[in-house]
């Protein structure tokens, strides 16, 4: 192989991670093995977000001479499946550790057919190098939950490859014969051969640059659900290319409240033209929003029937439906905060509240009759509107266990419970 | 020793059903119970029903349990209702009267020709008999075979193991004591209750269940081991609808009660008192006019504190029956507790709005759904403002068909056909006729709302 595919071998990590788990209504801690690749020599290591998350509690890294080194996140960004570590350099210094860095190729320029490696720690085996082609170099897909319950892919497209993509492969490089970093493996379809998706490098690299600038990526939203048109045009009497469909728009969202709706089309952002035809399409206009700054005024240009009229439109943050997540380990009561996301999507009448994620058997929550899904929004009469009040509550009950109330809602039915010492 | 003892029980259980009167009790009684055989219509097919029910009086008027008819079937498509006496092939033909809110009870009458030959419940009852069987006492009742074999009636006997308030008197005996929807007797023949069936309320309530538990029971679908006692039994006997949707129907318009239990009425300082959690009070309800919150307690009805049951969840039950019992108009009395402050909430009931299974509706052969009206419940279900409503919904979609292909699904908020929200059901009805008239369309497009998001979905016509 060349030079710089042997240098790229030397800069492929194996990442072992702890992270914290509350689902079981109470802390636990599980382990799991990705890979990644360093990015400089200030020790940046580029990996998933599945594979490394805010939840983790311990980084290990084992570089490709076997010694092994800790890290610690940078940030993550679950939307393109991309987590930033940077390992502890000093102690590597220290040890006299070396590693190689990798260098990113240009994803654009790869065409279907190409010949490319996946390298990576498929299921626990370091240094495991596959070989394939790419199959389709735009393949659009989205998953509301698919980065540990996180959403992703409305940002970016993703690389196809027929190279062996297994578990543990995950966070590791894709790359040319040159050994130059065109993507980062990420996925693989279950129960389908070589099926395997890659982040490409050039959404990898703004990623990147916005990790280390600022520990995440901030995006705008203004809750517009696009569709492709596909062979709408007719039916909407639109020439073709022009425009994309609105799906859905979210409910409370700015597109709501400026008047927005599901079956307009969107035909103009800020004057410049979209063209929302294929789905493959989609993500680079979601990008076209999401790139403002939060608060910015959007101009949308929009057909309704026959007419065709101007909206504008500010935009807010973009969040994550999944909220912070925590223990309460007296009461064997796992939560995670409702998010502005989730609290629109169930139609909740606010964003107060947590939403019951796990109790343990036996335990006070459990015995008192709450149940996953169950969303608590007053605890001894006090509105939950943030963790907090959750947590001086039961740091009460810890202190001094007292009969504790216990205000909550499954689907639209409000109870009361009691968690009793 | 031993030997003597068994001997003697097995005499004491002869003696008591003595050869003579038992059988001549069965004859008589078999008399006011029919089997009614209907079918109902859907779109797509014609199913038959057998159900059992019970004679109440000499104008043919019988009584089916609340679950011999799915509530999503509506009484348009309930058809050629036929009542067969036990062992008797013979069928005659039966009128639909409508279900009653309170009991639950549909309400079938039997053309003239077979009523001489039948005799009302009424006749077995005991002459001041208001009395509860005991526990451990025999019951006996009916129940019926199929219609492969002719309805022929069979004995079943058992003891009563439990009597509840559920918030009905209801009676559990050890083992099915009757076919659902059929009487059960004492030893004497007098009629000690009317056995349910295994479906619907009774699954929910004899099921034990924690909140929002799944419920776990095996059923026996043709034979009953519960029955409600006569006090629920014959004050309601003349509660015959007088529609088929059983109006007028009594509207507070509080929805989502949820009981409160033991621990949380102790916290709360409220000692052993009963209580419901009101979850949600309803736009323009005669609970909302009265000014019921969200999260009040009800306490008390009409200056009654709510009696205490077992388990907690009956509580629930017994306050919807309360609304039930009364009639458009009457005034209603709440005690609640809101927040630490206990308030009276004097509420004059209303009207029930249109409910679902009074909406008009269209089934279009060709695209493959029926089209129904869209009602104040489909409002409330969504969380919409009732004044912003308009559409219609997929009451039903036929597998395979075009508008299934495209992505229609059962009650999906249809909010506009071809990029125009309809004003009216009748409006949507005469669009989607003409689209389905139309043979030279080969497509139209459906702007569908599913929980909370929209979709535009594209129906291709072949």
């Amino acid at each position: 192989m060349s030079r710089g595919f042997n240098r790229l071998l030397d800069a492929v990590v194996r990442i072992d991670v702890r992270e914290v788990a509350f689902e079981s209504g109470a802390q636990r801690y599980v382990s799991s093995i990705g890979s990644g690749v360093i990015l400089s020599a200030d020790g940046l290591v580029l990996t998933n977000a599945h594979v490394a998350s805010p939840r983790a509690v311990e980084l290990s890294i084992t570089l490709s001479n076997l010694e092994r080194v800790s890290a610690k996140l940078v940030g993550w960004d679950h939307w393109t499946d991309l987590a930033l570590l940077r390992i502890d350099v000093a102690d590597a210094q220290r040890r006299g550790l070396k590693f190689a860095i990798a260098e990113f190729g240009d994803s654009a320029k790869l065409f279907p057919g190409q010949t490319v490696f996946a390298v990576g720690t498929p299921h626990g085996l370091t240094r495991t190098v596959t070989r394939g082609i790419i199959s389709n170099n735009n393949r659009y897909f989205e998953d509301t939950n698919g980065v540990n319950g996180y959403e992703t892919g409305a940002f970016n497209t993703w690389l196809q490859t027929d190279a062996a993509i297994n578990p543990g492969n995950s966070g590791g490089p894709l790359v040319t014969e040159d050994g130059r970093v065109v993507g980062i493996s990420s996925r693989g379809y279950l129960g389908a051969n070589n099926l395997g998706f890659a982040i490409p490098s050039s959404i990898a690299r703004r990623i990147v640059d916005g990790l280390v600038a600022e520990g995440s990526i901030t995006r705008s939203t203004i809750g517009l659900v696009p569709g492709a048109l596909q062979d709408l045009e007719n039916f909407y009497a639109l020439a073709l290319n022009t425009g994309v469909l609105i799906n859905s728009v979210a409910l409370g969202s700015p597109a709501a409240r400026a008047g927005l709706r599901g079956g307009d089309i969107l035909l103009a952002i800020d004057g410049v033209k979209v063209d929302g035809r294929f789905p493959e399409q989609l993500p680079p206009i979601q990008n076209l929003i999401a790139n403002q700054p939060v608060g910015a005024k959007l101009r949308l240009t929009y057909k309704r029937g026959a007419q065709t009229a101007e909206v504008s439109v500010t935009t807010e943050k973009l969040e994550s439906r999944v909220g912070e997540e925590w223990a309460f380990e007296k009461w064997g009561l796992s939560v995670r905060r409702v998010s502005r996301t989730f609290a629109r999507e169930n139609q909740l009448s606010s964003d107060n509240g947590v939403i019951v994620i796990g109790v343990q058997a036996g335990f006070p929550a459990e015995v008192a009759g709450l149940s996953r899904g169950d969303v608590i929004t007053k605890i001894n009469r006090q509105p939950v509107d943030a963790l907090a009040v959750m947590q001086s509550a039961h740091a009460a009950f810890e202190a001094k266990p007292a009969p504790t109330l216990i205000e909550a809602q499954r689907d639209r039915r409000v109870s009361l419970y009691i968690l009793k010492p | 020793m031993k030997c003597y003892r068994v001997f003697f029980a097995v005499w004491v259980v002869v003696a008591s059903l003595s050869a003579a009167d038992l059988p001549a009790l069965w004859a008589e009684r078999l008399k006011c119970v029919v089997a009614v055989e209907f079918f109902t219509e859907t779109e797509v097919d014609r199913r038959p029903n057998v159900v059992f029910g019970v004679v109440v009086d000499t104008q043919g008027t019988i009584i089916l349990p609340a679950a011999a008819i799915d509530s999503r079937v509506v009484p348009a498509q309930l058809k050629e209702f036929k009542v067969y006496r036990p062992s008797d092939p013979a069928s005659a033909a039966g009128v639909y009267l409508g279900q009653d809110a309170l009991t639950g009870w549909h309400f079938v009458r039997v053309e003239e020709r077979l009523r001489p030959l039948l005799t009302p419940i009424t006749q077995f009852v005991a002459s001041g008999n208001a009395a509860e069987p005991s526990l451990a006492e025999e019951v006996w009742g009916i129940a019926l075979r199929g219609k492969d074999e002719d309805f022929t009636p069979y004995f079943l006997q058992s003891r009563v193991a439990l009597i509840q308030s559920l918030p009905q008197r209801t009676g559990i005996a050890q083992h099915e004591v009757a076919g659902p929807g059929l009487p059960v007797f004492n030893r004497d023949g007098s009629f000690v209750g009317l056995a349910l069936s295994s479906f619907g309320q009774t699954f929910l309530q004899f099921s034990r269940a924690d909140r929002g538990g799944s419920p776990t029971m095996l059923i026996n679908v043709e034979e009953s081991s519960v029955f409600h006692l006569t006090v629920e039994v014959l004050p309601y006997l003349s509660r015959v609808p007088q529609n088929e949707f059983g109006r007028p129907l009594a509207w507070l318009g509080a929805y989502g009660f949820e009981p409160m239990d033991r621990e949380v009425a102790t916290f709360l300082k409220l000692d052993a008192q009963s209580g419901a959690v009101v979850s949600e009070v309803l736009e323009g309800s005669p609970a909302e006019k009265a000014g019921m919150q969200a999260r009040d307690i009800v306490l008390e009805i009409n200056g009654r504190a709510l009696p205490r049951f077992k388990p907690d969840r009956v509580v629930v039950s017994f306050v919807e029956r309360e609304v039930e019992r009364r009639v458009p108009g009457a005034p209603l009395s709440l005690t609640v507790l809101r927040g630490t402050e206990r308030v009276d909430v004097k509420v004059t009931l209303g009207d029930e709005p249109k409910l679902m299974r009074e909406a008009a509706r269209r089934y279009f052969e060709r695209l493959g759904f029926t089209a129904r009206e869209f009602v104040y419940g489909d409002a409330i279900s969504r969380r919409l403002k009732v004044a912003d409503t308009a559409g219609i919904v997929a009451h039903f979609v036929k597998g395979n068909s075009p508008v299934s292909v495209a992505g229609l699904r059962m009650d999906d908020w249809i909010k506009e056909i071809d990029g125009v929200e309809p004003k009216s059901f009748a409006e949507a009805v005469e669009k989607l006729a003409a689209i389905q008239a139309d043979a030279a369309r080969t497509e139209f497009v459906l702007l569908v709302g599913r929980a909370g998001e929209t979709a535009v979905l594209r129906v291709k016509l072949k």
